[in-house]
């Protein structure tokens, strides 16, 4: 091969491989992008005075004198709008049968949708459930909602024999020559004086619990139960997994046993996760009884069963990667087996071990099958510590599906979802740096 | 190896401290089961959360697991949208356990199809033709010349049960079926394909799917109560015996005055 050739070879070499990581370069931004985005809007966005009243009557955030002075402020405005409709209520009343059997059931929409917006209308019962209680704390849906009232999605039947298309019809114009006409613009003109809303930092989101199904409030229990079930998880598989290693490097000889034991290893390193969550419950609860039911403990057990392949590896790796000399100085200075593993071997490879470590903590803290089954539940309080060992525990990776596909009302909060996947990226983020550092102080103190 | 130390030490203090309190825990009521009956459950559970300090979970994986759930022991209220099957209680009683009904709510089967399809209206042995892929385009039933996407719910599901039981009558749901994990997802499906039709219970309705009349009866909490639509359902909480205590105190929720305002808000039928 002359040296053009070869020139040539390598050059195009360099290049796929600068490529290859633009591409992925890429990729992660278009993936990360919108997660970061779309999730700090969960904590960052246009609140409406109703997301304050909703904190201070729910969580006991805020200042109690000026949230009546914003309410005054408001209920001047919305009030016109409530006379609006006593007015019509009225004039209702006086038309003949016929004409209101014509307008009550687009009144009740119309009357609906002021709900949706403002909240329960003045001598209406007070909901029981907090999703009712109050108008839109979010003055994106805010306007969503006005749009609601303003129009009325209508499709096109006309045609029997094709899909329909939709439409917008204002409902203004089905209410033309009442009272309540005026009602229209007045809330388009006046709807930010009614609704009052501010950019909001809303740190609770990450410090409070959850409201009614998590319609309101925050996602700290899922944090707190994603924390408990990782960390929980390295507890039982760390320790294992690092004596699983030693015995493979240093005491088992080679023969048929160890090589069956180094292959199951690896065959459990690739079963699917959702075969761990089945097993945790025929194993742990169903069988052993580690808890009554779910349980942050049978989780956790069932996360490190699913890890503990991984760490093995990865500490098998480390500790064969610790140049002979150091062990054969050891014993030759007439050190133990034993306290040459431990003084020697295993502080030399414990960054190695941690690198495997740290993969394996951030898969614990994502994955979501294996705690279906043993961990996980939709609605539920944080734990405390003392509750680990017989109580379920809501769970950032479980929530973003339930919410995503189970919950009653998904479209509505959408961006509660958009918050916990942000909330679980940078769980597994900050978990695998707190083990990054660790690992670099360990292997400073090695060099020096 | 000090490192290692301090590690096994910090570990074994956080395993003590584990258990020093396990015995100070106060026990809460677990609840698995139906995704139709979820809503319900969750509203309840956020409630007597509230008003008794209990804690409650609540997880939705379907009747079918609900009922594994009690019947190995694993939660004190399996949430189901259909009645115990007899095998079910056979196992049951072979591990010592009574499961009771309570009944929690009525709550309709509503046929959805996506807002932008003509059709108003299905008969029980139209929709009986649709799901067993006798009929696999709108214009059969009165429609525009569209494919149907048929979309059911799996196995598991107490509303896939319920709905055999009233429509399919023994007949086998088509093949090419969609199946959808929960009442959400259906939902979700059918909002977006255009063709699609499938159920949901009634707290599942919003405007993004549009609502088919059955024999002529549109899905309401009117026509429900007073047995016109025929896709109609009890709701159950079962419990394992008469509960006492707080269990008791929460499987009696859909009486009390605010557990039936609970069950309305929530677009369901109270019983009582």
């Amino acid at each position: 091969m002359n040296l053009g050739t070869r020139k040539l070879l390598d050059r195009s070499f360099t290049a796929l491989g600068i490529g290859s990581i633009v591409i992925m370069g890429l990729a992660l931004l278009v993936v990360l992008f919108p997660i970061v985005t779309k999730g700090v809007g969960a904590v960052v966005f246009k609140g409406t005075i109703e997301h304050r009243k909703l904190l201070f009557t729910e969580f006991h955030h805020g200042a109690a004198r000026e949230l009546e002075k914003e309410v005054a402020l408001s209920s001047n405005y919305r009030q016109k709008a409530f006379d609006m409709l006593a007015s019509f209520d009225k004039e209702l009343e006086q038309m003949p049968p016929e004409r209101q059997d014509q307008y009550r059931d687009s009144y009740e929409q119309v009357k609906a949708a002021l709900r949706a917006l403002l909240g329960p209308l003045p001598g209406e019962e007070q909901p029981e459930l907090a999703r009712f209680r109050f108008g839109q704390t979010r003055w994106d849906k805010a306007e969503e909602k006005l749009h609601n009232l303003l129009y009325e999605q209508k499709w096109d039947y006309s045609n029997p024999d094709v899909i329909a298309k939709p439409y917008d019809v204002s409902r203004a114009a089905s209410f033309a020559g009442t009272s309540l006409v005026r009602l229209f613009p007045y809330v388009e003109e006046n709807i930010d004086k009614m609704m009052l809303p501010e950019w909001t930092f809303y740190w609770g989101f990450i410090t409070d619990n959850s409201l009614d199904a998590h319609f309101f409030g925050g996602i700290w229990p899922e944090i707190q139960g994603t924390i408990f079930l990782a960390i929980g998880a390295m507890v039982f598989a760390f320790p294992l997994g690092v004596i699983a290693a030693v015995y493979f490097t240093e005491y088992a000889r080679d023969g048929f046993l160890t090589s069956m034991l180094r292959s199951a290893n690896s065959t459990l390193a690739g079963v699917p996760s959702i075969v761990f969550g089945l097993f945790g419950l025929a194993f742990f609860i169903n069988t052993l009884h580690v808890s009554e039911s779910k349980s942050v403990l049978a989780g956790s057990l069932t996360l490190a069963i699913m890890i503990l392949p991984t760490i093995i590896r990865a500490s098998e790796e480390a500790i064969l990667s610790v140049p002979k000399t150091y062990k054969e100085a050891s014993l030759g200075l007439g050190s133990t087996k034993w306290n040459t593993i431990v003084t020697v071997i295993l502080p030399a490879a414990m960054p190695g071990i941690l690198t495997g470590g740290v993969i394996s903590l951030g898969r614990a803290a994502g994955e979501t099958a294996p705690i279906i089954f043993t961990a996980a539940v939709s609605v539920g309080a944080a734990i405390g510590l003392g509750d680990v060992l017989s109580s379920p525990t809501p769970a950032l990776s479980w929530n973003i599906y339930n919410l995503a596909s189970e919950h009653e009302a998904a479209a509505e909060i959408r961006h509660v979802q958009y918050g916990m996947v942000l909330a679980l990226v940078t769980v597994v983020l900050l978990l695998n740096l707190s083990a990054i550092i660790l690992r670099a102080r360990i292997s400073k103190k090695l060099k020096g | 190896m000090r490192k290692l130390g301090a590690v096994l030490t910090s570990m074994a203090i956080m395993a003590m401290t584990v258990v020093g309190n396990a015995g100070a825990a106060t026990k809460g009521i677990v609840i698995d089961g139906s995704t139709t009956v979820g809503p319900i459950a969750k509203s309840f559970a956020a409630y007597f959360m509230k008003k008794y300090k209990v804690p409650v979970t609540v997880s939705e994986s379907g009747s079918g697991n609900g009922a594994k759930s009690l019947i190995n022991g694993s939660c004190d209220i399996a949430d189901m949208s259909r009645s115990m099957k007899p095998q079910e209680i056979a196992a049951a009683r072979a591990r010592r356990i009574n499961p009771v009904a309570n009944v929690v709510a009525l709550d309709g089967l509503a046929m959805i199809v996506h807002p932008s399809n003509p059709v108003r209206n299905l008969t029980a042995a139209q929709i009986g033709d649709i799901f067993s892929g006798r009929v696999n385009n709108w214009r059969q039933v009165g429609g525009p010349n569209f494919p149907i996407v048929v979309i059911q719910r799996e196995s598991n599901s107490g509303t896939q049960e319920t709905f055999k039981d009233l429509v399919m009558k023994g007949r086998q749901v088509v093949r090419n079926a969609e199946t959808q994990a929960s009442n959400g997802a259906v939902k979700n499906r059918v909002s977006q394909t255009r063709g699609a039709i499938g159920f949901v219970g009634f707290g599942y309705l919003d405007a993004s799917v549009k609502k088919v009349a059955v024999n002529g009866v549109f899905p309401s909490a009117a026509t429900v109560k007073n047995k016109s639509y025929k896709l109609a359902r009890e709701l159950y909480m079962y419990t394992n015996g008469r509960p006492a205590g707080m269990v008791g105190k929460f499987v009696d929720l859909p009486k009390t005055p605010d557990g039936k305002r609970i069950i309305r808000e929530l677009g369901y039928i109270s019983r009582y």
